[in-house]
């Protein structure tokens, strides 16, 4: 046996950690085909109704019977027409015929009553109106399935295009498998990253590319430096990979192409129904008129939000009609507190012996960047005349305060697409219905009757009940909205021919082509 | 040597004399400690505007005759929330310090003074307490006081009592040794003898010992807890807006670190200068009780002086 000596030893160790290097560097030049796009979090196996997986990650895999289009329009997914039968407690679909899964499976009629029943009719899913009201399942023909309702849904047809559990999943798949009609297939999935390949069954448009990286990177500058390094193309996305606008803006200047359109998303800054303080329609007022939105906008999102006082964005269907946003008046907010009764007393304000001072809770964990927003608007408030304290807390402790009210002022955010305007007013605005940790943004006897009966209203009745909860929203300054953040994307220049998916919850691909 | 047990602790590092002569004090690191506590103290009349006072039409302005560190995301004026900053890292530091220096030397001396089962119970505790980082202790006290039970508590003084409560336990041991060490004395058995009180001779003859060792080692500590203070605001815990603080500021200018550094930079200088100050500090402090080789300037100097008290001394002894 020959004895290694140590010169020997060295060169091997070197030689062999150059060669490892070598398929990587060859990996690296080879990327024309294949479109890489940051995740803040890892897809997981994309089961359809478990709670695991990120959201981002389903549509690229899985279709729906109706799409979200732009706007919220319903665009033919898995169905290529529906019908709402007259009394709303039907539904009639007709199938996409020659549908196969990319396993092989075809898709008709019985797998799609297969998959609908996963979750149709049952309790974890009663959160889904359609689900909730489940009859049963006809089927008519390989191609025409009708689904029966114990009440009219008003939004069911929007309710088909949310993310989970509404798509579908080849019956033949194994648990663990993730196998749909979409125009992905997974190749495979790790904590790091997610391959997919091109699905060239695909009934829809095939993309251009073949290959689409889903790569995990958690942290958004970690993100920016790698858009930058060009070892991404694509980042943002509030529920795929958040981009913050300063970074776009940073982004921009380094030569990237940043995308923002107008976002469908409310920041509202809530009033706890439970604090006695907030109970004064005048302090609500005051806060109301005391904050400038148009400076928040302008100084915290670089322009990238839209000031409103509105619940709903014009980008959600039947968000109502629109309110002027007044400017900031701090003379109109004094006068709304001294019409409250409140006297003024040095720099801030009593009434009945006690001083106007409100509590700000604010979680940076649960809202990036809200501690901000929050020093912003209690230096305007300061101006009024308010003692504005910010506590400022873990994810953990909001949680367990937004739900018991233990706040004054805190910050909510509508769900945006596809779910509102039903699913926001459902959830935030309805106190019979369990939220869990996301709190409520406003709720009262009164306003109960009004938001319920809005949700069950459909045709034109619909619009008009919908208008009825955003003027009682008004009139009562109930909540206090603040502003739409924009969607922003940054895109590498390699990519050409770059528009916003219809949702934050898609990836784009579509239309994409790579230079 | 001392003919009284307790100069030695009078004079930081006297050996020859019995008080504190100021050209011998480490005035090179104690300068930039000193700097920081005068900023902290006059910082009312050092701030150019008020640290709070938010100016949209000026916001991530250069430096300028107006705002001489330029003015930060929401047109606040730099300097002074740096200047603001050090005070309030200032007065947490030192309520910090000293309620931790007073729980740990009480705690540690009655462990030492007493021995016995109290002892043992004492040092356990210490040692538990020591067994975990400060910090990690902090933050879960921290976590604990956010709940409901302490909503009397402002975040700030809920910051105090936390880093309070994390760092005693340090002071406690070593004061807990230099008692035991000095109970071994023979002086002490002859104050003993003469009859004084448990109470006098503690007071009188080993609490000076024990602070003369604590207090030294406090300077150096206080380097180390103004980061603390900085790393709890970082994570968003302790002083809440508007008042300033570094930690915060660190943390605020993080987004905004590829176009204007001079948000972090400024507050991370700042903190830097502040820890490494005192570090040196509690360093010298340190030094000055051991026995150093002597090099260069200093062994010529000390050469010298021994030539010329030689000389001194022959002169005298060849007169005699």
């Amino acid at each position: 046996m020959s004895n290694l000596n140590r010169r020997q030893v060295m060169t091997s160790t070197v030689a062999l950690s150059f060669l490892s290097t070598l398929p990587r560097v060859t990996f690296a030049g080879g990327h024309g085909d294949t479109l890489r796009v940051a995740i803040a979090g890892e897809t997981g196996d994309l089961d359809l109704l478990q709670n695991v997986s990120t959201l981002s990650s389903y549509t690229v895999v899985f279709d729906g019977l109706i799409h979200y289009g732009p706007g919220g329009t319903l665009e033919p997914g898995l169905a290529t027409a529906w019908s709402v039968a007259e009394d709303g407690k039907s539904i009639t679909f007709d199938l996409r015929e020659g549908v196969t899964f990319s396993d092989g499976t075809p898709f008709d009629a019985e797998v799609a009553k297969w998959n609908l029943e996963r979750w149709m009719g049952v309790d974890d899913f009663s959160w889904i109106g359609i689900s909730d009201a489940y009859e049963g399942i006809e089927v008519h023909s390989p191609s025409q399935i009708t689904v029966n309702l114990s009440r009219p849904v008003p939004a069911a047809l929007l309710e088909l295009t949310i993310v989970r559990p509404v798509r579908f999943l080849s019956p033949a798949a194994a648990a663990g498998q993730p196998i749909g009609t979409g125009p992905w297939i997974v190749e495979s999935y790790s904590s790091s990253e997610t391959i997919l390949t091109r699905n060239d069954a695909y009934w829809g448009e095939r993309p251009a590319f073949s290959r689409l990286e889903l790569k995990v990177v958690p942290d958004e500058l970690a993100r920016a430096n790698a858009l930058r390094a060009g070892e991404l193309d694509v980042i943002g996305g509030d529920w795929v990979a958040p981009l913050s606008p300063r970074r776009a803006k940073a982004l921009e200047g380094a030569g990237m192409t940043i995308v923002a359109e107008p976002g469908t998303a409310t920041t509202i800054l809530g009033y706890s129904p439970k604090s006695p303080m907030m109970a004064d329609e005048g302090v609500r007022e005051a806060i109301f008129i005391g904050i400038d939105r148009a400076a928040v906008a302008q100084v915290l999102f670089e322009g990238y939000a839209d000031p409103t006082i509105d619940i709903f964005p014009t980008t959600v269907p039947t968000a109502g009609i629109r309110h002027q946003v007044p400017a900031r008046d701090l003379a109109a907010a004094q006068a709304a507190l001294e019409g409250a009764g409140w006297n003024r007393n040095g720099s801030g304000w009593s009434k009945d012996g006690q001083a106007l001072e409100i509590d700000f809770l604010v979680s940076e964990e649960s809202f990036p960047g809200s501690r901000r927003i929050a020093e912003m608007i209690q230096a305007m408030l300061t101006e009024v005349g308010f003692k504005v304290n910010i506590s400022s807390v873990d994810n953990a402790t909001m949680h367990e305060r937004r739900p018991n009210f233990e706040y004054d002022l805190t910050f909510f955010a509508t769900y945006g697409a596809p779910y509102d305007p039903h699913g926001s007013l459902g959830a935030s605005f309805v106190s019979t219905v369990d939220t869990g940790p996301d709190g409520k943004i406003y709720i009262s006897d009164e306003l109960d009757t009004v938001v319920l009966a809005a949700l069950e209203a459909s045709g034109d009745a619909q619009e008009l009940a919908m208008q009825g909860v955003y003027d009682w929203l008004h009139d009562n300054v109930a909540a206090c909205p603040l502003l739409v953040t924009q969607r922003i994307w940054a895109v590498h220049p390699r990519v050409q021919g770059f528009s916003l998916p219809a949702t934050d919850y898609d990836i784009p691909y579509k239309g994409l082509s790579l230079g | 040597m001392t003919s009284s047990p307790c100069s030695s602790i009078r004079g930081f590092a006297a050996p020859g004399g019995s008080d504190i002569q100021f050209s011998k004090l480490p005035w090179l690191v104690l300068t930039p400690a000193l700097v920081f506590v005068f900023v902290g103290v006059f910082a009312p009349f050092l701030m150019t505007h008020d640290p709070a006072a938010q100016d949209y039409t000026a916001i991530l302005k250069s430096p300028s005759l107006s705002h001489w560190l330029g003015t930060d995301y929401l047109g606040r004026d730099l300097w002074s929330r740096i200047v603001g900053g050090a005070r309030t890292s200032l007065v947490a530091m030192a309520f910090v310090l000293v309620a931790a220096l007073v729980i740990g030397v009480v705690i540690g001396s009655i462990a030492g003074y007493v021995g016995g089962l109290v002892e043992t119970i004492l040092i356990s505790l210490i040692d538990i307490a020591l067994a975990l980082p400060s910090l990690v202790i902090a933050l879960a006290l921290m976590g604990v006081f956010l709940g409901e039970n302490f909503d009397w508590l402002s975040d700030y003084w809920k910051m105090v009592l936390a880093l309070t409560l994390a760092w005693w336990a340090n002071y406690a041991r070593m004061s807990r040794a230099v008692v035991i060490a000095e109970l071994q004395q023979p002086y002490i058995e002859a104050a003993r003898v003469m009859g004084a009180s448990h109470l006098w001779v503690f007071a009188r003859h080993i609490l000076p010992h024990v602070l003369g060792l604590v207090v030294v080692y406090a300077s150096a500590d206080a380097g180390a807890l103004v980061l603390a203070i900085a790393t709890l605001s970082f994570l968003g815990l302790g002083v809440a807006p508007p008042t300033p603080e570094w930690g915060q500021m660190l943390v605020d200018g993080m987004s905004y670190i590829e176009e204007y550094p001079s948000l972090v930079v400024i507050p991370g200088l700042a903190l830097t200068a502040v820890v490494v100050s005192f570090n040196l500090l509690g360093e010298a402090f340190a030094l000055q009780k051991v026995p150093r080789v002597l090099k260069g300037r200093l062994l010529r100097r000390k050469r010298a002086a021994r030539k010329e008290e030689d000389l001194a001394r022959t002169k005298a002894e060849s007169q005699a």
